[in-house]
């Protein structure tokens, strides 16, 4: 059966990594697809579209929030769903990531059951 | 004839007498037909009367026919109400014990879930350690894992100097070089600060975990983790302070505990090991012997 939805995971821990995939792969029908950091997460949306997007935000080269600035500029994905995933919890870090088009926040370390509600919500999937 | 007529003197004539019978015969016939008429009146107005009370006996008699069969017709509804009560009580207590059941299962299920996340975090976590034998990549995967999997900010990870017997900070998070200075172990005075309880779980190999929500004025760390290979003691992680957002350690960060102390000690051993034989490993002569029947302990004389 084919993935009804799509979703990029941005970061640049592979141990991170492993553990959103892992999550992701609880939420049924969603395709996941990693990059490294800001730089590989445009060129990976770059003439592909996905339904979400989960990012970190401290990461080399280019961080979650510069990230999150450039795809609500592409066209394809100025609507596109976008979760920051940060070790930062203040709240003005959360205002940041938000004014710049993030739809929603999780703070390190992350909850997988916490990780699948946030997608799933964002995706309208039930049950 | 003419004798009695002549003995009997009347006073009027015998016209006026033929005409007064004959009109009392006719006033006779008269009232008499006129009696029968009455009574025929009479008798046909108590013929109607009769029927009139029949008619309304027979309706009488219908609506009460009618209203036994509603009666009837409504105690056969309230035996069906009573049954539909009986049944929807059933339901209900379906519906109930479904529910129970439901909620049960949704608990379960969020139950495994999070033990299943709970496994993936010790996967990924031991994978990772030992991903590689390189020693600086591991002590990166071992910064990475308390701050990213246990959420540490301020941490520092000691290995023992067993030549100077002291503990040795290797890698830290968020505290000076004053306050990573080496810590003796082994000496005949115990400290009661910081180091001491670093230095007491690297001695007795007993971590000492804090429950509940972290108090801001302690003195000891959160969490001090001995790591330990067979019964080699290798050295010490001590988690100071978690990021702001997490206010105490949780049921995974114990199952991790656990792990590090066995896995977090092979990796930093292995890779510290390896580093000293210049990255050389010792060949598959050092397996010989060990399953003698298969890989004997000495090589076979050629």
């Amino acid at each position: 059966m084919s993935a009804e939805y799509t979703c990029l995971v941005v970061e640049d821990s592979p141990m991170m990594r492993q553990l959103l995939v892992f999550a992701l792969s609880r939420v049924k029908n969603l395709k996941v697809t990693e990059a490294d950091d800001g730089v590989d997460g445009l060129r990976k949306l770059a003439g592909n579209r996905y339904d979400i997007i989960l990012t970190d935000i401290n990461m080399p080269i280019m961080d979650g929030l510069k990230l999150v600035k450039r795809v609500r500029t592409d066209p394809m994905h100025k609507d596109t769903p976008i979760v920051v995933i940060t070790t930062e919890g203040s709240d003005e870090d959360r205002q940041r990531a938000i004014a710049l088009g993030a739809n929603a926040y999780i703070t390190k370390p992350i909850q997988a059951p916490q990780v699948i509600a946030k997608v799933k919500e964002l995706l309208k999937i039930t049950g | 004839m003419e004798k009695r007529g002549k003995g009997r003197r009347s006073e009027r004539p015998p016209v006026d007498l033929a005409a007064q019978l004959k009109l009392q015969r006719e006033s006779f016939v008269s009232t008499f037909f006129k009696k029968g008429a009455e009574f025929t009146e009479a008798l046909v107005a108590e013929n109607d009367r009769l029927r009139a009370a029949i008619a309304e006996a027979e309706r009488d008699n219908a609506a009460l026919r009618t209203q036994l069969a509603s009666d009837e017709a409504i105690r056969d509804l309230l035996r069906k109400i009573e049954d539909l009560e009986r049944e929807k009580q059933a339901l209900l207590s379906h519906v109930h014990e479904a529910e129970a059941h439901s909620t049960q299962f949704t608990n379960r299920h969020e139950q495994i879930e999070e033990e299943l996340a709970n496994l993936a975090n010790l996967h990924v976590a031991s994978f990772h350690l030992h991903s590689t034998l390189r020693l600086p990549a591991v002590v990166r995967h071992l910064r990475e894992l308390l701050q990213q999997l246990v959420g540490a900010r301020v941490f520092a990870i000691y290995v023992a100097d067993d030549v100077r017997n002291e503990l040795v900070a290797i890698a830290a998070e968020g505290l000076t070089a004053e306050q990573l200075k080496p810590i003796p172990f082994g000496a005949t005075d115990s400290y009661d600060d910081a180091e001491g309880a670093i230095e007491r779980a690297f001695v007795t190999g007993i971590p000492t975990i804090e429950e509940g929500v972290l108090g801001p004025d302690r003195t000891s760390p959160a969490a001090c983790l001995p790591m330990r290979i067979d019964d080699r003691a290798i050295g010490v992680i001590a988690i100071h302070e978690l990021l702001p957002q997490k206010r105490s350690f949780v049921s995974v960060d114990f199952e991790l505990f656990r792990m590090l102390g066995v896995h977090a000690a092979a990796a930093l051993l292995g890779a510290q090991l390896l580093m000293a034989a210049d990255g050389r490993a010792p060949g598959v002569e050092a397996f010989r012997g060990i399953t003698p029947s298969v890989f004997p302990k000495s090589a076979p004389t050629p």
